[in-house]
């Protein structure tokens, strides 16, 4: 031990020596590090007194080597990290950047409009917005007001046309930070809340600064853009347009058959943001919104209007369920209107009764009754089993299978042509003219059958409407002994109006059928107009028939003992024929009520417009189609052939002989 | 001892060959001048940019508030057109105007004749088909005030459309009508 203490001792010497011989500057400060280093160690080892060894110095060696590893594993780490974020998972960093970097706004497409055929607007679209607010700005901690949800639902009650006590609930609602007052509000009605807004917080700033509480009772009352659906003619065509439900697509009628033309497309646009606010220099990327189809409907407005109004007014004066008008044009096919009763008002849905909504003239089926009885004589002349001459001796009552058969009057033997069974529309003249079309009833059955298909009946018209219905038409192996006596004057098979309409419209235009059409024409968002496909035609019965049987039904008009004697126009030469139905009660299922209803074509010799009317369960006044359907039929007439400028061809009527003499 | 001399030495000899020998401040001032000069432009242009765009996006908020204001103003007319276009509406007014709907339609041709039956509008608008109904039952015949030959020669030859649009650029509807 006491060998190592000499060197401790000689390390000031030489140090002490070195001090004195180099330069006083120079050498300090490696003095001074030879100096510290030994002083140390020597402290401990003073006050131990018996513990020399301590004081060995370390080599810096493994200090260094320590040192160099721990940055080398920190160095290694950042490395680690930095591939980590720049290569491996570099793309959903990059896309979380993106996310916070970049806005996304939806830019809605436009809702194309629907327009009559001349281009007047009968659905459009326009701006609106969604009233919102935040509750909780209106507890008495953020309003400062004790009773800021009465107050704000008094000042909103009268613009919003709302409850004021269903907004004030409203606007309490706890713990709650969003709640819609009101949805689809015109652009001025949010104007004048923000007007209010605006004086409402100046108030509370001048209170503010005078050291009040500033109370604002309608800081928070928000809006949302949004769009809405508008009918500006309120229920006209209402049927045939159907509605828009809450998420802005189509819900009923030609807005959801047509929803996918309509819609067009939603835009995009993406801008980097800072703060909520674009970025000028970045790029923005945009996808602009494809704004929807416009679709040009067949429908005349005016038509339409006069159809809706006759049917309403008729429906309701006779209490009936329902009323159906349809106006077709007869070399065209084009339906001009389609009107049911009782309507609705698209723009007000709530309001609305549910069992209105849907456009009945399609999706209703129902026994036609004597209207049909048009076919059975088209088959009996175009297969030449008889002529508009041809005498039918008509008994008061006909027993046929398993039932007596009478007309819907009592009568004595009736001595009519066919024209007169027509004209009359005699039950019993038609199972007897119908018997004569096969040499069997089921054969006559069989070619009775093929002629109400070639009229397009059981098939859906070609409209494509949703919910439209078929109707019922057996197959005639199927038809019950009953059925094959009756499906000829129009009772056990059914049709919708739309396809009784279609029928006259094929014995108008000369017993060519074409498809009936509601969409005329569609204009895309650049403005470029595409005709809707020509209707599909085809021949049903000859030319030759279809002329007879229009003279035919002219006796029903024109002649005094015709049933349709209503709906005769002064200077016009007019076909029609009534119907008055035994009616299937839908809920129960049974014959109650009846359907009246009335078909015709104007000017018989130059047919020009087709009108369907038909009025559903008549509890009041008069149920029979000539009584109530005629004056309707008359009127929709004369304000179609007045619309479409139609004069009279001035010829004489036909006049074919209703009746003959027994002894002739 | 020596070597930190040394390389005192070297590291000052190093830094004085750095530093530009000899007077040369001639030379400096356009430098400096130069350098000021790019900086205050970029500063400056910087600016400009900044408010350059600025001004635009103020003009681009303000030109789309004005936007929303007209559409919303258009839309607020529009509304108002179509409330009084409106078939109802119409009918309402004509009949307020002392209008009724006409009858069956009748037409004054060219040649001064007149096809149809002109009839008196009734002034009953709640039961126009009131007084008509009855006259109808009895079929009147003989209502052409003219043969029909010379009232209508172009409508015998063809069935179609075509007739009927020269006549109809000719002839007007006689009675009051709320048609187009």
């Amino acid at each position: 031990m006491p060998s190592k203490e000499p060197p401790r001792r000689r390390v000031p010497g030489p140090a002490r020596s070195r001090n004195a011989a180099g330069g006083p500057g120079r050498a300090r400060p490696a003095a001074r590090a030879e100096d510290r280093r030994p002083r140390r160690p020597a402290a401990p080892a003073k006050r131990r007194g018996a513990s020399p060894q301590a004081i060995r110095l370390g080599s810096p060696r493994p200090r260094l080597r320590l040192i160099s590893l721990c940055l080398t594993l920190v160095m290694l780490a950042f490395v680690v990290r930095l591939l980590q974020v720049q290569a491996v998972d570099a793309n959903a960093y990059t896309a979380k950047a993106e996310k916070n970097r970049y806005l996304e706004y939806t830019i809605a497409a436009e809702r194309g409009e629907i327009t009559d055929r001349s281009g007047i607007s009968l659905a459009t679209s326009v701006d609106a917005h969604d009233i919102t607010a935040d509750p909780k700005l209106f507890t008495p901690e953020d309003s400062k007001a004790p009773d800021a949800p009465q107050q704000a639902a008094a000042l909103l009650a009268p613009i919003l046309g709302k409850d004021e006590a269903e907004l004030a609930k409203k606007l309490s609602t706890p713990k709650s930070r969003y709640t819609v007052l009101a949805r689809r509000q015109t652009p001025q009605v949010w104007k004048q809340i923000k007007d209010l807004k605006s004086v409402f917080a100046e108030k509370a700033a001048e209170d503010r600064a005078k050291g009040g509480p500033g109370a604002n009772v309608l800081a928070g009352v928000l809006q949302e853009p949004t769009t809405r659906r508008v009918y500006p003619n309120g229920n006209l065509a209402a049927g045939i347009l159907g509605f828009v439900n809450a998420e802005g697509k189509g819900g009923g009628g030609l807005e959801a058959q047509l929803n996918k033309k309509l819609q067009g497309e939603d835009g995009k646009i993406r801008y980097a943001q800072a703060g909520g606010r674009p970025v000028p220099t970045a790029g923005s990327t945009e996808i602009p919104a494809v704004a929807g189809t416009d679709v040009e409907l067949t429908i005349d407005r005016d038509i339409q209007w006069a159809a809706q109004r006759a049917i309403a007014d008729q429906v309701e004066k006779s209490r009936a369920d329902r009323g159906y008008v349809i106006v077709q044009n007869t070399r065209t096919g084009e339906v001009l209107a389609m009107a049911n009763a009782p309507g609705y008002d698209p723009n007000d849905l709530a309001q609305s009764n549910s069992a209105a909504l849907g456009n009945a003239a399609l999706q209703d089926v129902y026994e036609p009754g004597s209207t049909s009885k048009v076919m059975s004589i088209a088959a009996v002349l175009e297969e030449g089993a008889a002529t508009p001459d041809t005498h039918v001796t008509v008994p008061n009552r006909l027993h046929r299978g398993d039932r007596l058969f009478r007309d819907d009057v009592d009568h004595p033997t009736w001595y009519l042509t066919l024209n007169g069974v027509l004209a009359k529309s005699s039950n019993i003249g038609t199972i007897l003219a119908t018997g004569q079309l096969g040499k069997t009833q089921p054969e006559a059955n069989k070619v009775l059958y093929s002629y109400l298909r070639k009229f397009g009946l059981g098939s859906t018209t070609g409209l494509d409407y949703p919910g439209e219905s078929p109707g019922i038409v057996a197959k005639p192996q199927d038809w019950s002994t009953s059925q094959q006596y009756t499906i000829p004057f129009g009772q056990g098979l059914s049709l919708n109006a739309m396809q009784a309409a279609s029928v006259y419209q094929t014995i108008a235009n000369g017993g060519v059928r074409i498809e009936p059409t509601l969409v005329r024409g569609t204009k895309d968002a650049g403005g470029r107009y595409t005709a809707s496909d020509a209707p599909k035609r085809t021949r049903v019965v000859s030319e030759k028939t279809a002329g007879t049987l229009a003279k035919m039904l002219e006796s029903v008009v024109d002649d005094r003992e015709g049933t349709g004697t209503k709906a005769h126009i002064q200077g016009y030469r007019v076909a029609g024929k009534t119907g008055t139905a035994n009616r299937v009660d839908p809920v129960r299922g049974v014959y109650k009520g009846y359907t009246a209803s009335f078909a015709g074509f104007a000017p018989a010799d130059d047919p020009q417009v087709t009108v369907y009317c038909a009025i559903q369960n008549p509890t009041e006044g008069s149920y029979f189609g000539g009584q109530i359907c005629g004056p309707i039929y008359k009127k929709v007439m004369e304000f179609a052939l007045k619309t479409l400028q139609t004069p009279p061809s001035g010829k004489a009527p036909a006049r074919l002989p209703v009746s003959f003499k027994p002894g002739e | 001892m020596t070597r930190t001399a040394e390389q005192a030495k070297g590291r000052a000899g190093r830094l004085a060959r750095l530093m530009p020998s000899g007077p040369s401040t001639a030379a400096r001032t356009p430098f400096v001048l130069l350098v000021v000069l790019l900086l205050a432009g970029g500063l400056i242009s910087l600016l400009l940019l900044n408010s350059a765009l600025n001004e635009g996006s103020f003009r681009l908020s303000k030109l789309k508030r004005e936007t929303t204001e007209l559409t919303d103003e258009q839309q607020a007319l529009q509304r108002d057109v179509d409330s009084y276009s409106e078939p109802d509406a119409l009918e309402r007014r004509a009949r307020e105007l002392g209008m009724v709907p006409g009858g069956s339609p009748a037409f004054l041709n060219p040649d001064g004749t007149v096809s149809g039956v002109p009839e008196r509008a009734t002034a009953q608008p709640s039961t126009p088909t009131a007084l008509p109904a009855p006259e109808a039952s009895v079929p009147v015949p003989t209502g052409q005030p003219s043969p029909p030959g010379p009232t209508f020669p172009s409508a015998s030859p063809a069935p179609s459309d075509s007739p009927v649009t020269p006549s109809t650029a000719a002839t007007t509807p006689a009675p009051t009508t709320t048609g187009r």
